[in-house]
């Protein structure tokens, strides 16, 4: 009962920070709003037990909706908002896209069947139950996704530096 | 009671409060801690810990004389410190902005203690008062300006519409002030800046509340909210960050412009498909495009007015790409070019600076585009200093509170060269010894200032407790045991671990640069006044010289010519300059080169009838202050702020 | 109930860091220091930029606070005395700590002034440099324990500081400890020469108060987790477990307060390059030696 009011707590919060990410028009806020939604959703992991899960999800969001703000505050035009810009486009489309994409959330959430839900899994156990899976079966996966987040950071940083001696 | 103390009843908690403030007395000092050093006042051995910005000091220390535009920026600064807070004035006269100095000392160590533990008592007593009243000054009054939007360099002082475009001026302080998006992310590589679209107006209603005009939150207590409501933000002279300029906006790029490493996926409102629906005439410059828009109205664009404004379709506007809007900016070193943070002000009492310097700094992301350093606003010029002959040497002397022995000894060598006068052989060595001892402790100075601006906090202390040391050496013998110690002082530096990493390479000057002191010096030219004096040469003088023209090199000049200078005040014997007199003594015209710790500075005679109207006096520092546009050009701002350090400016010279 | 000793034992840790930094700064030790300069702070008008992002400059002291007690809370003072064990223990402390950069930016932004944000932002830039630089050598740590858990992280080293075994690791957490903390030299967020103080220059009144008790509790943090990766926690003889730990914290923080006066302030060019080019390699080579060491040794 604790755990379905926690979850249902911190879903909301997380809606209503995503909302905010829309409404207003301060980049820096948007991006933090972002952050803070993301974070939501790992207390939503949390609240489901699923305790590795939602401590990363706290994480690494923190550090990359920071960088995030950054290059909005880079790159986008008033980041403190003042000029009350709109951060919505193409609205009818958006709205048609979220109401398609929540049914087949929905749909893929009851329709499926998920198998049978496990009783209490301890934490550690769950930390060692993703250790051997990465390292067993999805290690290749893993593997690849790793190198080739690296390669593109080098790939990256290379591009983004002049080259000696042309302008 | 104190001046500024916060209204209040004072109660038990109150009462106690104002207790541990009293114990915790920070101290903010006009114009820096050497000021103080100079004259010998050691304020932390009198109870007083020095603080390095106002928002964190409870007593505001003046020391010396203040020029006009020092009194106003320490307006400004007293404005800033949070009450309570209370003025102690040490050998100060009149102090015509601020409110009376709660307790005025003479400049001696026991008196500043006595002034100090003066202060505590006040401050146990009245730190809350419930007549306690406000400080406000024009001073510290902002001015509100208009500008338009989109053409930054109209501004008018009062509202209407702008002349080019036909926008109404919006109160500049409402606009764009929270658009500082300048941020520094991975290294030297990137730099970014924001873009302030100006022409999009308001939502309704849509914003939270972005800032709020002159909120103050009041702790305990009512305060009045006048003064507070005009606080200045940073606590330097002038503004804080301007608006930065609003750059053209040249014409929207049309479809996905690929920038390579750019990603905009987080460019929201980039939007492909509407972008053909747009002509290329979305001319250059100002958004003449705006005729498209439906239902534009540009009025007030600043953050907190949110009624009626109608809402601009941003679909409509296309694909704007980076590159088509940052098109005519000027560029960075990196290529990157973006908004600039325009006139932020890095003084005139900033802490790594000398007091005094104001440096102002157009910031483009953490690089600095160009930087312009002055001097105290109202200080003398060279007519003040005209008069009569006799005083020209006191007259001198307070030019400068850094180097007045330099400049006392200039003066009279100066008469002594239109008498056509010699002075004698006593004379010249004890003139010898004093300078040289000014030279030691004003290298000491900036050693300490320089400390703190590196964040190196031992040499800091170091520095400052041995320039104390030497300020109050009464003997030679005293002078030679602080000769050793500043071999030891010097070694020790040069073994700092990192600290040729932070220095190597910053402040460089081009070519065509001609410093003067030990900056020449340090670049392996051997300017030195001294070098073709006699005196000098029979004591066994060589200029000290270093290659390099760095911040690094600069550092080690100084450091060898403390040494060498307490070494010429012990082979002198004497350290006080003696007094003379040139009466009666017809003056013809005469001039005179003396080495000031910041370089030669040359004096030019040419006496009218007895009086002296016309003086030409040729200064270091003057030459400096222009040298700073260059040593900032495209460097990160730390680097700026060492390289302007090493240069050793001196605020107070001549004004011209 | 073990919690609450925990909570109190942690901020008496700060205190005692507060003090230690006031004697590090000044050489004067003064054991009632920080109690009258928070009473005096108290009692300190409050003043708010003009124009400030409200919400970021309210939120940004309490986060700070925030973020390193929580980074706190699954640290052990001795098997017991914990205030939540959590099976990602040692994943928690870092997922806490990237909170402290989310406060500072918020710090450096809300306020509205150039000091700060341009100290807000030099501190993202040092995250770039530091935080790969405190996670690799936290995993090369787990790697030994086998485990997250930071009561085992400790248990681990019962034969062996983890100082000794992996000692690029410690040196490599020690410097990003400094980083997190924004402790000299590697203070850019705050510098007081360069910016005036930086993110914390606009702060008066009681959110100063805040921000640095937050600043104490953040040093003991990471003092603490130092000592329980690598120092082995509360394991010594003689004396009782949580007097271990807090000997080991304590010399810790001196160490990290002291070290930084007499070292001049690096160049953010240089936190970034070494962070990446000499510390992550460093960092990947620890983890290795470290996996060599369990397997075949």
């Amino acid at each position: 009962m604790l755990q379905a009011i926690f979850t249902g707590f911190f879903g909301l919060a997380a809606i209503w920070f995503a909302v905010v990410v829309f409404r207003t028009s301060s980049m820096v806020r948007s991006a933090l709003a972002l952050l803070f939604s993301q974070a939501a959703i790992g207390g939503m992991f949390l609240a489901m037990q699923t305790e590795f899960l939602g401590v990363l999800q706290i994480m690494m969001m923190a550090t990359e909706m920071a960088i995030m703000a950054i290059f909005m505050v880079m790159y986008m035009m008033d980041p403190g908002g003042l000029g009350g810009m709109d951060m919505t486009h193409q609205k009818r489309a958006s709205q048609v896209a979220g109401a398609l994409g929540a049914l087949a959330a929905l749909a893929v959430a009851f329709l499926t069947g998920w198998g049978p839900i496990a009783g209490e899994v301890r934490p550690a156990e769950q930390v060692y139950g993703l250790g051997i899976e990465i390292m067993e079966r999805s290690m290749l996966i893993f593997e690849t996704a790793g190198v080739t987040i690296l390669t593109a950071m080098i790939a990256a940083t290379a591009i983004a530096i002049k080259r000696r001696g042309s302008k | 009671m104190i001046s500024g103390a916060r209204q209040a009843r004072p109660n038990f908690f109150r009462r106690l409060v104002a207790w541990a403030q009293a114990r915790e007395l920070a101290a903010f000092v006009v114009s820096g801690p050497e000021a103080a050093r100079a004259i010998g006042v050691d304020l932390e051995a009198a109870g007083l810990r020095a603080s390095h910005t106002p928002r964190h000091a409870s007593v505001l220390v003046l020391v010396g004389e203040l020029p006009p535009g020092l009194k106003r920026a320490t307006a400004v600064a007293y404005a800033q410190m949070p009450r309570p807070r209370a003025i102690l004035a040490v050998g100060v006269g009149d102090v015509s902005l601020l409110p009376k100095p709660d307790v005025a000392v003479g400049p001696g160590q026991e008196d500043v203690a006595a002034g100090a533990a003066e202060l505590r008592r006040l401050f146990a007593r009245s730190a809350f008062s419930p007549e306690a009243s406000d400080f406000d000054v024009d001073a510290i009054r902002t001015q509100t300006e208009y500008v338009c939007p989109m053409h930054p360099e109209v501004v008018r002082s009062e509202p209407g519409s702008c002349p080019i475009c036909g926008m109404d001026l919006v109160p500049r302080g409402a606009a764009g002030v929270n658009n500082l998006g300048a941020a520094d992310d991975a290294g030297d590589g990137t730099h970014h800046g924001s873009m302030d679209h100006g022409s999009h107006e308001q939502h309704d209603a849509q914003d939270e509340d972005h800032g709020s005009h002159g909120d103050t939150g009041h702790g305990e207590g009512e305060h009045p909210t006048a003064a507070h409501d005009d606080r200045e933000e940073g606590w330097d002279e002038g503004r804080e960050v301007a608006d930065h300029g609003h750059s053209e906006h040249d014409g929207h790029g049309q479809g996905g412009v690929s920038h390579g490493e750019h990603d905009h996926a987080e460019h929201q409102h980039t939007d492909e498909g509407d972008a053909d629906a747009h002509p290329d005439g979305h001319g250059d410059s100002e958004h003449g495009a705006h005729g498209e828009h439906e239902g534009h109205e540009h009025t007030d664009h600043g953050g907190h007015d949110h009624g009626g404004h109608e809402h601009m379709d941003h679909g409509d506007m296309g694909f704007m790409s980076m590159v088509e809007m940052t098109e005519n900016l000027p560029r960075s070193s990196d290529g990157l070019q973006m908004e600039w943070v325009e006139d932020v002000p890095f003084g005139p009492l900033f802490p790594g600076l000398p007091g005094g310097l104001t440096l102002t700094v157009t910031l483009d992301g953490d690089t600095v585009a160009g930087a312009e350093a002055e001097g105290i606003e109202g200080r003398a010029s060279a007519k003040d200093l005209g008069g009569l002959a006799e005083t020209l040497a006191d007259r001198l002397a307070r030019l400068d509170p850094l180097s007045p022995i330099a400049y006392r000894v200039l003066a009279l060598r100066a008469l002594e060269s239109a008498a056509g006068v010699e002075p004698d052989e006593r004379m010249v060595f004890a003139r010898v010894g004093a300078l040289e001892k000014e030279r030691a402790a004003s290298h000491l100075g900036w050693l300490s200032l320089f400390g703190r601006l590196i964040g190196y906090q031992w040499l800091e202390d170091r520095a400052g407790s041995f320039q104390l040391a030497l300020v109050r050496a009464a003997s030679i013998d005293e002078v030679a045991r602080l000769w050793v110690e500043a071999g030891r002082l010097s070694r020790r530096v040069e073994k700092t671990p990192l600290l040729r990493r932070k220095l190597r390479g910053v402040g460089l000057l081009p070519e065509e640069a001609e410093p003067l002191g030990p900056v020449a010096r340090a670049a392996g030219v051997g300017r030195d006044a001294r070098a073709d004096e006699e005196i000098y040469q029979s004591l066994g003088f060589e200029s000290v010289i270093r290659e390099g023209d760095d911040a690094l090199s600069r550092l080690r000049v100084r450091l060898t010519e403390i040494e060498q200078s307490l070494d010429l005040v012990q082979k002198a014997g004497e350290m006080t300059i003696p007094e003379r007199t040139l009466n009666g003594v017809p003056l013809r015209e005469g001039s005179a080169t003396v080495e000031t710790p910041r370089g030669a500075a040359t004096l030019h005679l040419t006496p009218e009838r007895g009086a002296l109207k016309d003086l030409e006096l040729d200064e270091p520092s003057a030459r400096h202050l222009g040298l700073v546009g260059v040593v900032a050009e495209q460097q990160e701002l730390a680097d700026v702020l060492v390289g302007v350090a090493s240069l050793d400016l001196s605020p107070w010279g001549v004004a011209r | 109930m073990n919690a609450v000793l925990a909570i109190l034992m942690l901020l008496t840790g700060a205190y005692l860091v507060a003090v230690l930094e006031d004697w590090a700064s000044t050489g004067r030790l003064r054991l009632a220091g920080p109690i009258t300069s928070g009473l005096a702070l108290l009692g300190r008008e409050s003043i708010v930029p003009r124009q400030p992002d409200r919400i970021f400059f309210e939120v940004a002291p309490p986060l700070l606070l925030v973020a390193a007690l929580l980074a706190a809370a699954v640290l052990p003072l001795s098997p017991n005395l914990i205030v939540a064990d959590l099976a990602t223990g040692a994943l928690f402390v870092n997922a806490a700590l990237a909170y402290v950069m989310v406060a500072l930016l918020m710090a450096g932004w809300g306020p509205d002034g150039a000091y700060a944000m341009v100290g807000g932002f030099r501190f993202l830039g040092q995250l770039i440099a530091y935080s790969m630089l405190i996670v690799m050598p936290i995993t090369a740590v787990a790697m030994r324990a086998e485990s997250l858990f930071t009561t085992e992280v400790v248990e681990s080293q019962a034969a062996l500081p983890n100082a000794i075994y992996q000692p690029v690791g410690f040196v490599a957490f020690f410097v990003a400890a400094m980083a997190v903390a924004f402790l000299p030299p590697l203070d850019l967020p705050t510098a007081p020469g360069e910016l005036a103080g930086g993110v914390m220059a606009e702060y008066t009144g009681w959110r100063l108060a805040v921000m640095r008790l937050a600043r104490a509790v953040l040093v003991v943090t990471l003092a603490a987790a130092v000592s329980v990766f690598y120092l082995g926690g509360w394991l010594g003889p003689v004396l009782p477990p949580w007097a271990w730990s807090a000997i080991k914290t304590l010399l810790v923080a001196a160490t990290m307060l002291l070290a930084g006066r007499y070292v001049p302030r690096l160049r953010e060019t240089h936190v970034l390059e070494w962070g990446w080019k000499i510390g992550i390699p460093l960092a990947l080579l620890n983890i290795f030696y470290v996996g060599v060491l369990l397997l075949v040794v």
